[in-house]
């Protein structure tokens, strides 16, 4: 083959910017290990269309920017898998018990000292229900020192997902903002879920036009400890569908 | 924005493969402005668009074990991730029931829309250039890279056999080199 013409022939381009046949990409592939003009030909392009696209670049708006470190931030959260090594390791459990409790106090210190923070941040800065947006009546609500907010974060592949909650200890309301949730088609309904003494109770259907807005939800049952939000077919359901749970949050 | 501390290639790469935080932030702030204008290439309505690049950013955070330094460029590898997010968007039923656009399998009707509309994109970019380029180069390119048709598709949508359509790719692509900036 002569390899010149191949580099001049335009696949490189074509290879580069995902255009090729799969014949031509493995093709070309092959070939960029036997000749190293032509690696350093594919190299080239990429540096050529990544400086071309970097010149040709617009700014997102800010809102966006917040939301989408918040939610990259997020997914480094670990989740700690207590099926995975189940095997015979007696000698370990020591050494376990030390961790759970370091787990323990760390969490504990997080919890008290971050969340508060964390969570204001996050009702604060989130979009589009971002406080600057609201009415001064809900802001002058949302910094009440009594008003402790409740995060709820995406579960599982519904990472991106946030709301959050506020309530407030000298009224008893619940408020709420959302922050993103997807749109849901209309066939179902997004479900809010308060536990008490360890059972779901049904709180009501979060409507689409909600989003973003500061929210009172009038059936907060007393004595709630953590709330979940559930995908449901239309008109909600009596139980949750645990598998649809799209967010999550404790008090 | 805190100021950012400066990587290398490789640095960011094992930066990102670790999920270090900050490795992802700086490449959030370092990538965003031109995966942000590709996708506006692509989907001119900012909303979705929006939706879209956190989802891209999503899908580098999950997907970056399977990328393959030996293969290509880190930029490369995103932006690709960025043009098939962008695509199966303007696929999906939702963006299409909004858009009201024709059945996306109506070939004809794509390129008619390309020729007597112009996108509606105010941002400079990959397809101002596309669309500098003569008649029959910017139809190819409209229907391969940003509608992401096969060269078979392709064939089929313009009449015109595969071979001919394989050379009036590579001349536009050869072509669209020259307008880079």
């Amino acid at each position: 083959m002569d390899i010149n013409s191949y580099i001049s022939s335009g696949i490189i381009e074509l290879y580069v910017m995902g255009m090729c046949s799969p014949e031509e990409e493995k093709e070309l592939e092959l070939l960029r290990r036997q000749h190293p003009a032509l690696h350093d030909a594919v190299l080239q392009y990429e540096t050529e269309l990544e400086a071309n696209m970097q010149k040709n670049s617009t700014l997102p708006p800010a809102d966006v920017d917040n939301r989408i470190l918040q939610s990259l931030d997020a997914l480094q959260t670990p989740v700690i898998d207590i099926n995975k090594n189940k095997k015979n390791r007696q000698w370990l459990r020591p050494v376990a018990a030390a961790s759970i409790l370091l787990l323990a106090v760390s969490a504990f210190y997080n919890y008290t000292f971050l969340k508060k923070i964390k969570n204001q941040e996050l009702a604060l800065k989130s979009s589009p229900g971002t406080a600057a947006t609201l009415p001064a009546a809900d802001y002058i609500i949302l910094n009440k020192p009594t008003i402790t907010p409740v995060a709820m974060y995406g579960v599982g592949t519904h990472a991106i997902c946030r709301c959050t909650m506020f309530w407030d200890k000298s009224t008893g309301k619940m408020y709420i903002i959302i922050h993103h949730l997807p749109k849901s088609s209309a066939a179902k309904d997004y479900q809010l879920w308060a536990e008490v003494d360890g059972k779901p109770v049904n709180v009501g259907i979060i409507k689409d036009e909600i989003r973003g807005r500061f929210i009172e939800m009038p059936n907060v049952p007393a004595g709630s400890i953590a709330f979940t939000v559930t995908l449901e077919n239309a008109g909600g359901t009596t139980r949750p569908t645990v598998e649809e749970t799209y967010l999550s949050g404790k008090i | 924005m805190e100021q950012q501390s400066s990587y290398t290639e490789t640095e960011l790469i094992d930066g990102l493969k670790s999920h270090s935080n900050e490795a992802y932030r700086y490449l959030y702030m370092n990538y965003r402005c031109s995966l942000y204008n590709n996708i506006l290439q692509v989907i001119p309505d900012t909303e979705t668009a929006n939706d879209v690049l956190q989802e891209v950013f999503i899908t580098i955070w999950q997907n970056i074990d399977k990328y393959d330094a030996t293969k290509g460029r880190l930029f490369t590898w995103m932006l690709k991730l960025t043009r098939n997010a962008a695509i199966n968007k303007t696929r999906s039923k939702v963006y299409k029931s909004q858009q009201k656009n024709d059945d996306i399998s109506n070939y004809v009707s794509v390129i008619e829309h390309n020729r007597n509309e112009q996108p509606a994109i105010n941002q400079i970019g990959l397809r101002t250039q596309v669309h500098r380029l003569r008649e029959d180069y910017k139809n190819v390119l409209e229907l391969s890279y940003f509608e992401g048709f096969t060269q078979e598709e392709i064939s089929k949508a313009l009449n015109v056999p595969l071979g001919t359509v394989k050379t009036r790719l590579r001349n536009a692509i050869i072509e669209l080199r020259k307008q880079f900036v």
